[in-house]
């Protein structure tokens, strides 16, 4: 019981953190807020990701335990089943291991985006550049 | 000035129209945990047979036309099992890089710059932290088929320190050390033409030598018998380097941290030299 209550409090918390965040890129009118906004909804979309792999019960990251560059021994079909059944599912933190950087390069893309649109307006808010995009076309 | 009078106007109707949306999104989400059975609450006890599919044959000895001969699971599907994936996820990483040197084409390089950095202790901690965080991001990359890690993580941890270093140290200390734009670019690309290079190997060798190899191939399959084999032997001590893992494994590092690095640099130049804007020459 306790288990479930936990459990339903961070995906709640995750939801809600995924929908303020929208709610946020939408409606706040900074630019740099807009951007915060947005590395918040990437990493909290990872993170349930990750917990997608998670299953009740040990657990093992997915790195077979004890070898290493000289240490490499054979490995039976029980130590196999073992690993299997302890170790998180690798398939969501694979996703997750390259939206991460991706998700950096497309952040610096925007802020160099944004720090134009400063040189040219010299704001970030975007009543004000709208204000002055039709000043200037007048 | 009428501005403030234009701002002061707020759309209610389109707060509300966000309002909704965001909480339409709350129920569609809601709705995959608790009805779709996407996610179960509390987890479900056992892995998914997939899951289990991968953990049990990417290092097992006995199946070894499936294995990748890593017991990194994570980076042995990044690099093996969905390779081509991630090699075109690092296309767009590094376009994602060119657009946004595109966007300031004034950075110049050269020793304008003075290293005038902050106090001499932040300055000295720095160069400490600027000797120890690469060693560490390098040994990420490296055992990236052994330990949690890769290119990709070692690659962001040795942008920190660069990172650190343009704060604490100043533009300057890169510039007068001569990392300009186009020996990073430069070092980007060979990155990436290392792990292209890696992608088209096999296919390249088997088509000399009359075999099948396929793009991203790691390890030899029953109908594909090329493969980079996953130990070599240093004075009589085997040692493990899972095929291509670790080659690819460097070659993402290299990626990763110059191109972080070029945009961090980039970031950091003054306000003038980016409003000049000009030509791509150094």
């Amino acid at each position: 019981m306790i288990n479930e209550i936990l459990w339903s409090y961070i995906y709640a918390s995750v939801i809600a953190i995924i929908a303020i965040t929208v709610y946020g890129m939408a409606s706040r009118p900074h630019i740099t807020k807009k951007l915060i906004m947005l590395s918040i909804l990437s990493d909290t979309a990872c993170l349930m990701a990750v917990l997608i792999g998670v299953h009740s019960g040990t657990i093992k990251p997915p790195v077979f335990p004890g070898i290493s560059f000289t240490n490499h021994p054979q490995v039976g079909t029980a130590e196999l089943d073992v690993f299997s059944y302890e170790a998180v599912d690798p398939i969501p933190q694979v996703l997750v291991v390259t939206a991460i950087v991706i998700g950096l390069a497309v952040l610096l893309f925007l802020s160099y985006i944004a720090i134009l649109l400063y040189q040219k307006y010299g704001t970030l808010d975007v009543r004000l550049i709208e204000l002055r995009r039709e000043r200037d076309s007048v | 000035m009428n501005e403030s009078k234009g701002m002061k106007n707020k759309d209610t109707t389109k707060e509300i129209i966000v309002a909704i949306f965001a909480s339409l999104l709350i129920i569609v989400f809601a709705s995959a945990i608790l009805f779709s059975g996407a996610i179960a609450i509390p987890p479900q006890p056992t892995n998914r047979p997939l899951a289990s599919f991968y953990l049990r044959t990417t290092y097992n000895w006995e199946f070894k036309w499936l294995w990748s001969s890593s017991p990194e699971v994570v980076t042995s599907i990044l690099w093996d099992h969905r390779g081509i994936d991630t090699v075109y996820e690092t296309s767009v990483f590094f376009f994602a890089i060119i657009g946004a040197l595109m966007l300031i084409r004034s950075y110049k390089g050269g020793s304008k710059y003075k290293a005038v950095g902050m106090s001499v202790i932040a300055r000295s901690i720095t160069k400490i932290t600027l000797v120890s965080i690469p060693v560490i991001a390098l040994s990420i990359a490296i055992h990236g088929h052994l330990t949690p890690g890769g290119g990709f993580q070692g690659g962001s941890v040795f942008a920190i320190s660069t990172l650190l270093a343009i704060i604490a140290l100043g533009l300057g200390f890169f510039m007068e050390r001569r990392w300009t734009k186009h020996r990073l670019l430069g070092l980007r690309t060979l990155g990436l033409m290392i792990i292209g290079f890696i992608a088209i190997s096999l296919p390249i060798i088997g088509f000399f030598r009359g075999y099948s190899g396929y793009i991203m191939q790691n390890q030899w399959k029953p109908w594909s018998p090329l493969g980079f084999g996953y130990v070599f032997n240093l004075f009589g001590i085997e040692i493990l380097y899972s095929g291509s893992l670790l080659f690819l494994n460097l070659a993402e590092f290299l990626a990763v941290s110059a191109g972080l690095t070029l945009a961090f640099i980039a970031l950091a130049l003054p306000k003038e030299d980016i409003r000049k804007g000009g030509g791509l020459d150094d």
